[in-house]
């Protein structure tokens, strides 16, 4: 790291690892094998010895640790990840679905924002059930129905809260990235959704719910994760599509799933959402959960270049089928820090860039973000990086990688538009307010829509 | 009545004729010993759940629906089962390390495992070293059962191991870690007897224990 610094300035590193990942969503053979590891808010703050509790209040306490761990880790992201779940917003709201455990690590218990009897509801309109009957249960303090004055106000507290924890964050990683010459993304290029019917389970009818509705009642599901579409393929699309930014879908339900449910059920509308955005040219880029070994077949017709990120499986099985059309990532065990010697850790890195990195269309990244110190040793994953960096690069950068995308080989489907009686149009909003220029419209709407995106993040 | 078609249909997770059947058999008035015998077809039917689970024919949703219908079944003959729980094979103190809130993997290798007729005494999530080892001291089962879906579970499982050393318990149990980071490796680092990501093998190697 030093002698890199040294020899090359940081604006130049800057340079360099910008051009590199954009070869591989440009379809090209990058210069080498760019790395995306970064450590998220929780793991930092135990590194610098600082009381978890008190930096999930203010981020701003580990900058120093995010500082130090950025100097001593190679990555081609800002190594310091932060976090999204705080209890400055969640406590505010009185939530019942991500709540602090005893060692002060926010998480989703097994909650059930929807009951089985409410999907006739759910059908007929999905926000307008989710503001009535799902955020009520899950929140204490949203109630609009019954105490809206209250709940106005804490929803407000919990926006404001949200985006003073993001501006903190986005603070430093800011000078973190012009400090250690991390390559900037353009603002408004990224977003991040739920498959369709991932959101329909995790909060709202939980992992054992649906378990038992795909069995008694499957129909209801269809209808339902189809009802959700309008509002589902509003929330992922991001201000501005780029071939470099993307949306993000993290999978849950699939490989607990049989396939003959997955097929009918989960597949169809999260297949079409991903297509949807390629034909606008919106990249997806997909964690793909669990072991998804079995599903392969179905991954393989994703449009091209989607990009994808494995848990579990057979990376050569992967590489060897997937590898030619699709940006492939992850799928190195995180537990290998912790199980292997320093040089056993290095040597397995090397074995994982020989089957990987052929051809490009490749990321290095592990299977799971790390979450407590234990799950890592640092010396071990300095390791790791310095060698992905230092042996995994190619001799033909700028060659062709593989299969490109064309957004034209992609037809958009039929999507109605979004509607609730809680959302207002910009027609609505001219009838009410005549004198509102059509230049006005991007401001206007995009208050309301930050209202949909805010309400859909509590549901997940 | 044949018990045969029961278990089968346990086993097919095909509800409706389970229900229909028991809804039937209550209306006969039967007698205790019978009712005792409907509830191990029904486990025998849940053996054969876990065995199609093991093929990669069952998957995890297809678990938890499956103790979801045991629940149910058992709660339909409540009324006719009266008290006797003699019969269990064997005692289980389990429970969510601390740090972790998560208990879907627990909850279904609780259903399992008592439909394989162990006792479980499941103490819930996020439990300290403190509620394992009082526990295990008032119960004095068996086995020891751990779970958690996220990594910081792992040094959770350990201090909780540690804690049962240090109250002079853990040579009097063995200790099954389950749940998605468990692997061979933090077993041994654990100092478990044993770990699974799999509650149909849990079962099995409890079973095994208990011989
Ligand atoms: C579903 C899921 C969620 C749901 C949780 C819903 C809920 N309330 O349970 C939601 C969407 C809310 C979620 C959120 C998050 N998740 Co999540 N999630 C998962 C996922 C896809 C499945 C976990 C699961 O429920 N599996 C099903 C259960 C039944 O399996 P299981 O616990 O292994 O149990 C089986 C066996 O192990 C066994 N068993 C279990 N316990 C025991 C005990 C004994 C004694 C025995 C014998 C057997 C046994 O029986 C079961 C059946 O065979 C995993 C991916 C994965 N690989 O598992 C990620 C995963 C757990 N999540 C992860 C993360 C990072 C998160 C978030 C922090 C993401 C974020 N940044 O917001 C949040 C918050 C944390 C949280 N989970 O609360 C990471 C954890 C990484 C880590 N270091 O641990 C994972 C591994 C994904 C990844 N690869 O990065 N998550």
């Amino acid at each position: 790291m030093e002698n890199i610094e040294n020899t090359r300035g940081i604006k130049e590193l800057q340079v360099e690892r910008k051009e590199n990942i954009q070869a591989v969503y440009d379809n090209l053979v990058p210069r080498r094998v760019p790395i995306n590891v970064s450590l998220g808010l929780d793991i930092v703050a135990e590194y610098a010895g600082i009381d978890r509790r008190e930096s999930l209040w203010d981020p701003l306490l580990v900058e120093s640790a995010a500082d130090e761990l950025c100097d001593r880790i190679f990555s081609d992201v800002c190594v310091y990840g932060g976090k999204i779940h705080m209890p400055s917003y969640y406590q505010a709201m009185g939530s019942k679905n991500c709540v602090m455990s005893s060692t002060g690590f926010m998480q989703h218990p097994n909650t059930v924002g929807l009951l089985a009897e409410e999907y006739d509801d759910f059908i007929n309109n999905p926000f307008d059930c989710i503001i009535e009957k799902v955020l009520p249960r899950n929140y204490k303090d949203l109630n609009f129905l019954e105490d809206p004055a209250r709940s106005m106000f804490t929803i407000a507290q919990a926006m404001m809260a949200k985006n003073k924890n993001m501006a903190k964050t986005v603070g430093m990683i800011r000078r973190l990235t012009e400090k250690y010459g991390y390559p900037v993304n353009e603002p408004g290029t990224g977003g991040g959704v739920y498959a369709p019917m991932d959101i329909l389970t995790d909060n709202l009818r939980s992992f054992s719910g649906m378990s038992s509705d795909i069995r008694r009642v499957p129909s209801k599901v269809k209808e339902a994760v189809e009802a959700l579409y309008p509002l589902n393929y509003k929330v992922g699309i991001p201000p501005k599509i780029t071939n470099y930014g993307n949306v993000f879908f993290p999978l849950h339900m699939p490989t607990f799933m049989r396939e003959k449910d997955f097929s009918t059920l989960w597949w169809p509308t999260w297949f079409r959402q991903v297509n949807d955005y390629a034909s606008m040219g919106l990249h997806s880029r997909v964690f793909c959960e669990h072991d998804w070994m079995r599903y392969l077949d179905y991954i393989q017709d994703l449009p091209t270049d989607t990009r994808i990120q494995f848990e579990y499986g057979d990376a050569k099985k992967i590489k060897e089928k997937l590898g030619n059309k699709f940006i492939l990532t992850c799928l190195f065990p995180l537990s290998v820090l912790t199980t292997c010697t320093k040089q056993e850790c290095i040597d397995k890195t090397k074995e994982f860039i020989d089957i990987m990195a052929p051809g490009g269309k490749f990321i290095f990244g592990f299977d799971k973000s790390s979450l407590v110190l234990s799950d890592i040793n640092i010396e071990n994953l300095v390791a790791v990086c310095e060698t992905v960096r230092d042996y995994g690069v190619y001799s033909n950068p700028g060659d062709k990688a593989g299969l490109s995308f064309h957004k034209e080989d992609y037809k958009h489907s039929e999507v109605k538009p979004f509607e609730s009686k809680y959302y207002r149009t910009f027609e609505e909003y001219k009838r009410q307010n005549p004198e509102t220029p059509e230049m006005a419209k991007n401001t206007v709407m995009e208050l309301e829509d930050a209202i949909v995106s805010f309400i859909y993040s509590l549901c997940q | 009545m044949d018990l045969q078609f029961l278990t089968k249909w346990v086993g097919e997770l095909d509800e409706e004729n389970v229900i229909c059947f028991l809804n039937e058999f209550i209306d006969d008035t039967p007698s205790e010993s019978d009712a005792q015998e409907v509830v191990a077809a029904c486990q025998e039917g849940m053996a054969e759940v876990g065995e199609l689970f093991e093929k990669g024919e069952y998957f995890v949703g297809d678990l938890i629906f499956a103790g979801e219908l045991l629940t149910e079944a058992i709660e339909l003959l409540k009324p006719v089962l009266g008290s006797d729980d003699s019969t269990k094979v064997g005692s289980i103190v389990l429970g969510t390390v601390h740090g972790d809130l998560h208990d879907i993997g627990k909850n279904i290798f609780r259903s399992m495992v008592e439909a394989a007729g162990f006792e479980v005494i499941d103490i819930g999530i996020d439990q300290p070293v403190s509620a394992f080892v009082s526990k295990v001291k008032e119960i004095k089962p068996d086995i020891v059962g751990m779970s958690g879906v996220l990594t910081l579970a792992l040094e959770a499982m350990k201090d909780t191991v540690e804690g049962l050393q240090e109250a002079g318990l853990r040579d009097s149990v063995k200790i099954i870690i389950g749940g998605n980071p468990v692997t061979k490796e933090s077993c041994a680092h654990i100092g478990a007897d044993d770990f699974t990501n799999n509650a149909a093998e849990g079962v099995k190697i409890c079973k095994e224990w208990i011989k």
